[in-house]
């Protein structure tokens, strides 16, 4: 078993060396006997994880909905004016749920069985119950750290720990850890999910954008004129020089990142629908979205992203990669409801999230790489049970989840549902000015990141690893989604 | 002073250096340029239109009537791009740099967006109070924030009522302008070395409590009238007006042993928020240190922060014979000039660790004048805004462009600008040195208010070409306040010999200077600040 050390070395020389750009510089040291089980693309045992983090944090109570008449009357009975009419929800089979109106793109994916609701997941150290939250100092390990907070628990989600310190992603350390060839390729910006200890997720543009330093550009013009050359030629040697400050040096290495990842990217990520190198069946489960050559911007256009390079994996190298997306303006404080509770801005950006995916699983289906791709959510937090006076929610804790591939053992859910009553046993409040149904969650991040990565390759001691408070969850380690 | 802490006091404090100011700054002696700077008031925001947005009692919606329709309604009335315009004009040409300086500080610490507030006038209101305050006080800043009507909108604080308050300003307010979630030790470090709340949800919702009961101020209009009832319509010009009805009385126990009495009015209850969080012990260092890492480094001591939250909480720094502030706590010209004028941000030699990336904005402006250049502001926002990730007055959320608290890969440090640092985004920066180098900037848009582009002259430059040592000296001095590093030096000085009269005709000299521009603009020594 490698040691972390020596996987995270491994891991940036990997992707670096499987793109060229190794060499006198970075020495070649033991690659040769470290890089033989990786690196080399075996479509027969590709997998892909997809993170779509909902920044804001998303009402996971009006995304799924119980159906029976106890909490179905429980639930619109506080949540009042923004309860979603039984009659409006999409019926989850037997399951006693049902999704938001707004995500019929979804639908199919669960008839299939391929989509996985998750129930009141949030950031834990460790199993918590309602009197050991009260009773907890405020330094205490046992309480995640800044709850409530967006940024704190965006860190918390991101990196799946209890602690707004921790540098690195889940997803980054996954990298490291399984010694995949890239990094976390993102479409939706830095994401700490994605940052390793030694690199930065591989940010790329949507389609149609150059991923390139026109200066550094192939045509025959500019090869051909020495004064063009030697300015590529600067260029490149500039940032392979060792600088005589910290951050200089980590803005030369980016750099050097950059340009080598731009030589074997750029022709792949500038490809829109219908053009010279798009890939029919992608275009085809996307065509919902796409107006002209353009998918609709944000999450269908980063997924539509994503679709590509897996099917573009012998470009982008690897039989592991995981990738990152995200929409933004989740967080309905206020008119989170439009002129009924089925319209407005939730709903929109539920539509937007349940189409996106919708096509994307499709594509996934028609590239038949359902199996070998399992997308899923996070978000900051859960949203109070109750409304606040400005027909929008405030922020919370625990939250619902989807799951969603082929692999997935879906047309179930899994973990538990709250108890829908404000001061009761899942509710962090026990003042009478203070009850507002904020979740405390039964199912920690570290468990359904288990889950994910356990499917994704990872063992029992690679997940230690990665997780550093599973542990604490005993035998429960994964959820049995997949 | 040295060639090199002038220009590193330019970087600091002004959008970019110029030849000229470096020579300024050298003349003055930093404490006597801070003073002066200091002293300055000539960028305002003026541009875009007026408030008859929210006196429009016509059914017919405002962009739709005949006396307002055109394809650029939304701009001139609604977005913030006006603001941008005004912006770019006055960091690339007015004289008062450290005020806008420090006001774009400001605008990162206590955010409002475009993105969820619309209203040119209301955002040019709540920006010119940034300005204005930019050496006043903390607390003043902190209390016409808390009665701007944009950021009542921006945060639901704006008829807030005590019936369900809506917690969003009260959280924000806490966590991002003020103290933080941490409990600090006074050099802005954390207590016991790990994150241990400063305040509980029961804090938060004492705070929204205190905070209900503001409405719009008066003047504002709709065809169906104003909604609720006793509230006024949406209007954005002044500050926020208390409305009884809405407001909590009940006493609420807040921070730094302040309580809230019961039957206090909405102003009362507001001047408690305002002396239990200018009083609490995380806001000087809080405070302090985000100064900090939007003017000199990312990553300061622990001794740096303390001075300079000890010139936060004195009110008062002196340094050169001169003092600053005026002796109350929160003072900015004190906080400010401590951030400057300390030993960590002076000198010749910078430590390792020392500096920040230059965020999007300030290196385009850097390059910008540097190069006698200019920017009516059109080309950096939509195109080049949008691209590097930093549309001014646009960041996605109250959390800013990017976090303080961004890890840079490796090591332990911090990096707030890498937060919206890529690959691509690498790639682009020099993309944006081709755009203004070999594509000639952009020329003026016939729809834009005085507009004259975004150009770069690089004619000055050209004497120098024949000694192609002595160009790339000339420009890594005003790019770096220092010759390049020997071995990127000589790299570059041959790339700018590869072009020579026999190979280019007349024009050798000035593609000479655009390369020696475009690698010594390209260079980490520039794109870091130390």
């Amino acid at each position: 078993m490698k040691g972390p050390q020596m996987n995270r070395r491994f891991t940036r020389r990997n992707w670096l060396k499987t793109s060229g750009l190794v060499g006198a510089s970075l020495g070649a040291g033991a690659i040769g006997n470290l890089f033989a089980p990786h690196g080399i693309a075996r479509a027969a045992d590709y997998k892909a994880l997809v993170c779509i983090f909902l920044y804001g944090g998303n009402d996971g109570l009006n995304t799924i909905v119980p159906t029976d008449a106890t909490r179905y009357g429980q639930y619109s009975a506080v949540r009042k004016t923004l309860a979603l009419p039984q009659a409006s929800l999409i019926g989850l089979g037997t399951s006693g749920f049902g999704l938001h109106p707004a995500l019929t793109g979804l639908a199919p994916a669960w008839q299939e069985g391929r989509l996985a609701p998750v129930f009141n997941v949030g950031p834990l150290h460790q199993p918590l119950t309602k009197a050991q939250y009260r009773a907890a100092a405020a330094s205490s390990d046992a309480i995640p750290d800044s709850l409530f907070s967006h940024s704190d628990q965006q860190i918390l989600w991101e990196t799946g720990t209890s602690d707004s310190l921790t540098r690195t992603g889940w997803g980054g350390r996954a990298t490291d850890t399984l010694a995949t060839t890239n990094p976390v390729i993102s479409v939706g910006g830095n994401g700490r999910f994605g940052l390793s200890s030694r690199s930065a997720p591989l940010v790329l543009p949507e389609p149609g954008s150059v991923f390139g330093a026109y200066e550094l550009g192939t045509d025959a013009w500019r090869l051909q004129y020495a004064p063009l050359v030697a300015r590529a030629a600067a260029l490149r040697t500039v940032y392979a020089q060792a600088q005589d400050n910290d951050l200089a040096d980590a803005y030369a290495a980016m750099q050097r990142d950059a340009f080598t990842m731009s030589d074997r990217l750029s022709a792949l990520v500038k490809v829109k629908p219908g053009e010279a190198g798009s890939v029919a069946a992608i275009d085809n489960a996307f065509a919902p979205l796409i107006s002209g050559s353009d998918v609709a911007a944000g999450l269908p256009r980063q997924l539509y992203q994503v679709a590509k390079l897996i099917a573009g994996n012998a470009t982008v190298q690897g039989n592991r990669q995981i990738y990152f997306a995200q929409a933004g303006g989740f967080d309905t404080h206020g008119n989170q409801i439009g002129t009924d509770p089925t319209t407005g801005t939730h709903a929109a950006l539920l539509k937007q999230v349940g189409d996106a995916l919708g096509c994307f699983y499709s594509a996934m289906k028609a590239l038949a790489m359902a199996d070998a791709v399992t997308a899923f959510t996070q978000s900051d937090f859960g949203r109070t049970f109750t409304p606040n006076n400005s027909s929008g929610t405030d922020h919370a804790w625990g939250n619902q989840h989807l799951v969603i591939g082929g692999a997935v053992k879906g047309g179930l859910t899994y973990g538990t549902y709250p108890t829908l009553a404000l001061g009761g046993p899942d509710d962090v409040g026990v003042d009478s000015w203070e009850l507002q149904g904020r979740w405390i969650p039964t199912t920690s991040v570290d468990q359904y990141a288990a889950t994910l990565l356990g499917w994704f390759g990872a063992s029992d001691a690679q997940l230690d690893a990665v997780l550093p408070n599973l542990a604490n969850f005993g035998s429960a380690r994964r959820l049995g989604f997949l | 002073m040295s060639v090199r802490d002038a220009y590193r006091l330019t970087d600091q404090a002004t959008f970019g250096a110029t030849e000229s100011l470096i020579t300024d700054v050298r003349t003055q002696g930093a404490s006597a340029w801070v003073a002066a700077q200091m002293a300055l008031s000539t960028s305002r925001y003026t541009l875009g239109n007026g408030d008859a947005i929210h006196k429009n009692t016509s059914n017919t919606a405002f962009c739709d009537q005949s006396a307002n329709a055109g394809a650029n309604c939304w701009r001139d009335w609604y977005s913030s791009t006006p603001l941008a315009w005004d912006f770019y004009r006055n960091a690339t040409q007015k004289n008062d740099q450290l005020r806008q300086r420090v006001a774009f500080a400001l605008q990162q610490i206590v955010v409002v967006n475009n993105l969820e507030v619309e209203g040119t006038y209301g955002l040019r209101n709540y920006y010119n109070t940034l300005l204005d305050n930019a050496f006043g006080n903390y607390r003043q800043v902190l209390k016409k924030v808390a009665m701007s009507p944009v950021m009542g909108d921006f945060l639901n604080n704006a008829n807030n009522d005590k019936a369900a308050p809506n917690e969003n300003f009260a959280r924000e307010l806490l966590q991002l302008f003020s103290i933080g979630t941490c409990t600090l030790n006074a050099d802005g470090s954390l207590q016991g070395g790990a994150c241990s709340a400063t305040y509980d949800n029961e804090t938060v919702r004492a705070y929204a409590y205190a905070l209900t009961g503001w409405t719009y101020p008066a003047g504002g209009a709709t065809p169906y009238g104003c909604w609720p009832t006793g509230a006024n319509c949406q209007y954005y010009g002044g500050d926020m007006v208390p409305v009884a009805r809405y407001h909590d009385t009940t006493a609420r126990t807040l921070l730094s042993g302040v309580s809230v009495p019961a039957n206090s009015t909405a102003p009362q209850a507001l001047e408690l928020v305002l002396d239990s969080l200018m009083n609490h012990p995380n806001t000087a260092a809080f405070v302090g240190k985000q100064l900090i890492q939007h003017l000199v480094s990312s990553n300061p001591s622990p001794a740096y922060v303390q001075r300079v939250a000890n010139a936060f909480t004195s009110g008062s720094y002196s340094a050169g014979g001169r003092t600053f502030g005026a002796g109350a706590r929160g003072d900015l010209a004190a906080t400010v000039a401590a951030v400057l004028l300390d030993v960590e941000a002076r000198g010749d030699t910078p430590a390792r660790r020392a500096g920040k990336l230059r965020e999007p904005v300030l290196m385009f402006t850097g390059v910008l004048r540097a190069l006698n250049g200019r920017s009516d502001g059109d080309a950096l926002t939509w195109w080049w805004g949008e691209t590097l990730r930093q549309h001014v007055f646009r960041p996605p959320s109250v959390f800013n462009f990017y976090p303080p608290d961004y890890p840079v890969p490796g090591g332990t440090l911090v990096g707030p600008q890498f937060g919206i640092h890529n690959a691509n985004s690498a790639l682009e920066r020099l993309n944006f040195l081709t755009y203004l180098l070999y594509w000639g900037g952009s020329t003026a848009a016939a729809s834009v208010p005085g507009a004259f582009g975004t150009t770069v002259t690089t004619t000055g430059f050209e004497a120098d070409a024949a000694d192609a040592a002595k160009l790339v000296d000339r420009m890594s001095v005003l790019a770096t306040g220092a010759a390049l590093p020997s071995a990127t030096r000589t790299q570059v000085i041959q790339a700018v010999e590869a072009f020579t009269l026999a190979n280019n005709g007349a024009t050798w000299q000035s593609e000479r200077v655009k390369q020696a521009a475009y690698l010594v603009f390209a260079t980490p020594a520039f794109q870091v600040q130390r």
